[in-house]
């Protein structure tokens, strides 16, 4: 079990097209308790899903700083990146990004594949990660054999197989109904409070904002406000 | 760290279409390759164990094989008095007077008509060439109507069995009987008929010889031997035996060329089919890259990726191509010479070079067709891929 700091300093971060610069987060800070889950909330634009990949290592800072744990991300190689992004950052898409061709159980195994571990090794932590979010009768089932709600479930378990510091989750309930979103925003929030994982999810939903401690609304590149949430229990979220 | 085999074995069934037009493309370029290969490689092996480089080979200048070669009798006698022709037992020169003519015999597998060389020699010839070696049967009587047959002749045409019967003769009206089988090394010769050469002088109405063939007493000095043949006293052409037969094959080597150009034109063709597909398979997975990428596969493990999958293609298209060719290998088959009008009987063999060099091809056109597709995979931008459609 490990959880991760966030810490944001002075980010910013412009695109540009067509020589045109397109400022998108401007001089955001922002920390991160090891353990909190943390939504993020703004309208279209506001630069929610770049902070997030900014977090995750997926893309650099026109300037600031961005520290996940013990790592500085804007001075680490895209290399570095990629292999700081395999061991202590667990990702969960909208789409649920599952490969078609792969099982459950194959699909969450995936990123062990980039850790040196044995198959028994791998199999072991798979059934378990697919224990946690409730789907070990599914393990050979393909995507396309299973509800959206299980594709996130599977998505979920792939996030977290590897045990990372942190989950980023960009609108995961944002393609599912009310009940399946609700079924897995329960689940994120058994990550947080049993895993002690710090989880940072965007999503457009008050609803699944109220699942997190802290709402943090973006406008236009900077932070808005920082509203700390009354938190909700498992225990109350199934009910 | 690679992406698993599963993985790219399952994705591709996934387009299935273009995959096995893909497969049926390279399946169709290694069966083609391979069996021209073992085309290649079957009339090399049958020209280049003919011969002798201790005999020599003597035709009328100008002439390109012994069907367009005659030799008078007062040249033949001429031929003794060359230097290093090996004597016999009984002290005669061994220089074999042949008469080398054609006849249509059906084939034994469809019917369709050969032209298959007919070799009228004296007893000589049998110590001249000491390839030939009767296998069935007895050497033929000279003057009497009877032929011994070369195992490949035997094998590939109608009625060329001992006992069998097979007219001969300028109208054909002469039947001559098979009383024996004989090998030669596994050369040309095993494809000719062979009797004696009177009757089949009388036979044809002939009165010259086409070729004769010594044998030396010494092969390093065949220089000196060719030289004095050529020269002025004799004024015939002489030659190794063993090159006449090299020269004879050069007709194959130009098939070969030709069906090489070809086989290259087919496999850039194939190298577009496979960067068709693989394209294909790169565009409608570019979210699948994405999330590889970010759960922390590196570029090399991608571009790795679509290579091994085109390369699986590939590699089963060959396996399927070569299937293919195993199916007409052990064959016989026969090659008319534009040289000699006479074909060649030869062995269809798929070896072990054959198929290294068509799993060559197949991964060659593998890996060419991918690296673009692939280059393009790695280098996709993450977060757009990400992106909502």
């Amino acid at each position: 079990m490990s959880a991760a700091e966030i810490e944001c300093i002075d980010v910013r971060k412009v695109y540009r097209k067509d020589r045109i610069a397109i400022p998108v987060l401007d001089g955001l800070n922002l920390r991160i308790a090891a353990g909190e889950f943390v939504t993020l909330m703004g309208p279209s634009g506001s630069g929610k899903s770049t902070l997030l990949h900014l977090i995750g290592g997926l893309d650099s800072p026109t300037g600031g700083s961005v520290r996940v744990g013990d790592a500085q991300l804007e001075r680490m190689s895209e290399r570095e990146l990629t292999a700081w992004r395999s061991r202590h950052v667990g990702f969960i898409f909208q789409m649920y990004h599952l490969v078609p061709v792969l099982t459950a159980a194959q699909n969450v195994e995936l990123p062990l594949l980039l850790f040196k571990m044995s198959a028994a090794e791998r199999r072991e932590r798979v059934a378990t990660a697919l224990k946690i979010v409730g789907l070990s009768d599914r393990t050979d089932h393909r995507p396309n054999q299973l509800s959206g709600g299980q594709e996130q479930r599977v998505a979920i378990a792939r996030a977290l197989v590897t045990d990372p510091d942190v989950i980023l989750a960009d609108e995961p309930t944002g393609d599912l109904d009310a009940r399946t979103s609700e079924e897995i925003l329960t689940l994120l929030n058994l990550l947080n409070t049993e895993f002690g994982k710090t989880i940072l999810m965007v999503t457009h939903d008050p609803k699944a904002a109220a699942h997190g401690q802290r709402t943090i609304h973006l406008e236009k590149g900077v932070l808005e406000r920082d509203e700390v949430m009354p938190r909700k229990t498992v225990a109350a979220a199934s009910a | 760290m690679a992406l698993p085999l599963y993985y790219n074995w399952r994705n591709l069934f996934v387009r299935k279409l273009s995959t096995m037009l893909t497969f049926a493309v390279v399946a169709v370029i290694v069966l083609v390759l391979a069996v021209l290969l073992s085309f290649a490689a079957g009339i090399r092996a049958s020209l280049a164990s003919s011969g002798s480089r201790s005999n020599i080979m003597v035709l009328k200048p100008g002439a390109t094989a012994e069907s367009t070669s005659i030799i008078l009798p007062d040249e033949i006698s001429k031929l003794v008095q060359a230097p290093h022709v090996a004597r016999g037992g009984d002290g005669r020169p061994l220089v074999s007077e042949e008469l080398c003519v054609q006849t249509s015999i059906p084939r034994s597998t469809d019917g369709t008509l050969a032209n298959v060389a007919v070799r009228g020699v004296a007893p000589v010839a049998f110590d001249v060439h000491r390839e030939v070696r009767l296998i069935e049967g007895r050497r033929f009587d000279d003057g009497a109507l009877e032929v011994i047959v070369g195992k490949a002749a035997r094998d590939r045409y109608a009625n060329l069995q001992i006992g069998g019967e097979v007219p001969l003769g300028k109208l054909s009206n002469r039947t001559y009987r098979v009383v024996g089988v004989f090998e030669a090394g596994g050369g040309a010769l095993e494809s000719e008929i062979w009797a004696g050469l009177t009757s089949i002088r009388d036979s044809f109405d002939r009165r010259f010889s086409s070729s004769a063939v010594l044998a030396l007493d010494d092969a390093v000095r065949a220089d000196e031997t060719i030289a004095a043949i050529n020269g002025p006293s004799i004024q015939l052409e002489a030659r190794r035996e063993s090159d006449y037969y090299i020269e004879l094959s050069r007709k194959t080597r130009e098939i070969v060329l030709l069906t090489s150009i070809l086989i290259g034109i087919m496999s850039i063709g194939a190298v577009f089919a496979v960067a068709n597909t693989m394209y294909a398979s790169v565009d409608g997975r570019r979210r699948e890259i994405a999330m590889l990428r970010t759960i922390g596969f590196s570029r090399g493990a991608i571009l790795t990726a679509f290579l091994i999958e085109s390369m699986l293609i590939c590699v089963v298209a060959c396996a399927a191509g070569i299937g293919g060719s195993l199916l007409l290998s052990g064959s016989r088959q026969d090659f008319l010479s534009d040289t000699t009008w006479t074909v060649l009987a030869y062995e269809l063999r798929i070896t072990g070079d054959i198929v290294v060099s068509a799993l060559g091809l197949a991964v060659v056109v593998g890996a060419v067709g991918a690296l673009a597709p692939a280059l393009r995979a790695s280098r996709i931008r993450v977060i757009e891929a990400l992106r909502k459609a």
